[in-house]
């Protein structure tokens, strides 16, 4: 069983080191200086020109589209759980076709 | 040689390339940052609240207000005034998870049942989302027609302007932009507390029916339908994705997680308050035994209260349905985009542009085209579309909100910002209740229709 404030460890990433990523709950963040916005709008070329510490900066390491885009690990269901979430399924479906039904049947 | 040298400065990973989408993101963040430091709270609500907000104005719309309104022309205000509140205390509890998942795990809630509990699971949720979503679009359309009929226009101005508003919103490349624009649209629906106003409430009648009484009449399948309409009108699917989605979006962390808070109470206040005035402006027919629903197709409730109460009245309510179908139509539109653009695992995010999210912003706008194809076909059922879009969402939301339940729950994704054991306690609670009115209105009206019962 996982210690209560065991982390995100299942968000797919190793654990940053505390150089590259503040603590949660460490002090607020240096002053950021911005990129702007008209570095923004002008694509993916003047973005790389920017600083990229300063916009990291901003974010927190698993905010970049390169750490979302890996997905995350597949849980594992308890045993009952599988045939509890079919069992809801099946029952939303059936329950949905019901009100269909009477939808259709009202309007005719 | 090696016990003597000096010890190597610990390892740094190399930053992760930078996309656009990350650029914009942290510009937005960068302005949060300073806020903190500068200790400027009101700034820093300012720059955090949104998508709590937008989600709960979000489905204060067309189909619900009707619904709100519908409850007061035939009941009166008796029993609905507190049972509001207490439907959308429940959706803050809804929200508030979803809200924490997205802020914790930057990721959709359409993404992560995919990923966490098997394509299965993810695709059904998006196959329930983007079917509710569908029927509750056409229902804003016909919000809208309904409201602009007041001001003798027709379905065609309708769709323009429903779609126009969807193409205008993405503009700029910025969720923060986008965010803001549906945000300012979103408070119109305060036109609904307006015209409560306008009717001039028994303010002591009001007081006295925060005791629940008089209790609806009617048959049991019209209680059922009641209830199962207006938690329809309360919690939906669409709300889970979209606010999930947009936390995400926003760019929102662990540390955010108090004023997401904020911002969704602020959000289910000002629905309920809302909700409240589109009931009391309904009530105002009671007299009429609910005169204006019969004619709902053309622009029966504003027609109605502008007989019965003044035209100013009637302008307002014609004025909130137009806002609340609009907005809805943007927030719904986003929610199917983030759900079909997370469950294929392409970009989803209003911070990338059109040519880089092409399925983002053409589900967004794909569902709206559909949506306001429907209510030009002549002669199509708009008033029992709209009436039972809430009733399908009710039916379909426990399925959503068990994976909403079991994401918060789920340690190995939110470490110590898991749920407490109190609120799985009232979250089961919600899913229970929700669970028990829509199964039992689909149950009891099936078996009507099938005259099985009499």
């Amino acid at each position: 069983m996982k210690p209560r404030d065991a982390g995100c460890a299942e968000l797919g990433r190793p654990t940053p080191p505390p150089a590259a990523k503040p603590a949660r709950t460490a002090e607020p963040d240096p002053v950021p200086v911005e990129a702007g916005p008209a570095a923004v709008e002008a694509g993916p070329a003047a973005v790389e020109a920017a600083p990229e510490n300063e916009l990291i900066m901003h974010l927190e390491r698993d905010q970049f589209v390169a750490e979302t885009s890996r997905p995350v690990a597949r849980a594992t269901l308890g045993r009952y759980a599988v045939p509890a979430l079919w069992a809801l399924r099946v029952f939303a479906v059936t329950v949905s076709a019901m009100v269909v039904y009477t939808f259709i049947t009202q309007l005719n | 040689m090696a016990a003597t040298e000096a010890p190597l400065a610990p390892a740094i990973a190399p930053p992760p390339p930078v996309t656009v989408q990350d650029a914009a993101r942290s510009s937005d963040r960068s302005r949060v940052h300073l806020a903190r430091l500068a200790n400027r709270r009101w700034s820093l609500l300012w720059l955090l609240v949104g998508p709590g907000i937008l989600a709960m104005l979000g489905e204060n719309d067309g189909p619900s207000m009707i619904a709100y309104a519908s409850d007061g022309a035939q009941y009166g205000i008796g029993f609905f005034v507190p049972f509001i509140p207490l439907l959308f205390a429940m959706a803050f509890v809804c929200q508030e998870m979803c809200m924490r998942v997205g802020a914790v795990t930057h990721r959709g809630y359409g993404e992560l049942v995919l990923q966490r509990f098997g394509p299965v699971w993810g695709w059904f949720a998006a196959a329930d989302l983007t079917l509710t979503n569908l029927i509750t679009l056409v229902a804003e359309f016909v919000s809208i027609r309904v409201g602009l009929a007041y001001f003798h226009l027709g379905s065609v101005v309708a769709v323009v302007l429903g779609l126009t508003l969807v193409v205008f919103t993405f503009s700029g490349g910025r969720y923060w932009r986008w965010e803001r624009i549906v945000l300012g649209m979103a408070l119109f629906n305060g036109l609904f507390l307006l015209a409560a106003i306008l009717v001039k409430p028994h303010v002591g009648a009001l007081a006295r029916s925060f005791d629940f009484t008089p209790f609806p009449g009617g048959s049991f399948n019209t209680l059922l339908l009641l209830l199962a309409s207006t938690i329809g009108a309360t919690v939906t699917p669409w709300m889970i994705f979209f606010q999930q989605g947009a936390s995400a979006d926003k760019g929102m962390t662990p540390r955010d997680i108090s004023h997401g808070r904020y911002d969704t109470a602020a959000g289910a206040v000002l629905a309920a308050i809302f909700g409240i005035g589109a009931l009391v402006a309904g009530a105002a027919l009671v007299s009429r035994g609910g005169a204006g629903i019969q004619g709902f197709a053309g622009a029966g409730y504003p027609q109605a209260l502008s007989h019965v109460v003044g035209s100013a009245a009637g302008t307002v309510f014609a004025l909130g349905l137009i806002e609340a179908g609009a907005v809805a139509i943007l927030t719904i539109s986003a929610s199917t985009a983030y759900a079909a653009a997370e469950c294929v695992g392409v970009t989803h995010s209003f911070n990338s542009f059109p040519r880089e999210a092409a399925l983002f912003y053409a589900a967004n706008f794909g569902v709206a085209l559909l949506a306001a194809l429907v209510i030009l076909i002549p002669g199509a059922p708009l008033l029992s579309i709209a009436l039972n879009a809430n009733v399908l969402a009710t039916v379909l939301l426990p399925v959503s909100l068990v994976f909403m339940v079991m994401l918060a729950n789920d340690r190995g994704l939110m470490g110590r910002f898991a749920n407490r054991r109190s609120t799985n306690v009232i979250g089961i609670a919600v899913i229970a209740f929700v669970g028990i009115c829509g199964a039992a209105y689909g149950i009891d009206s099936f078996l009507l229709a099938t005259h099985v019962i009499g």
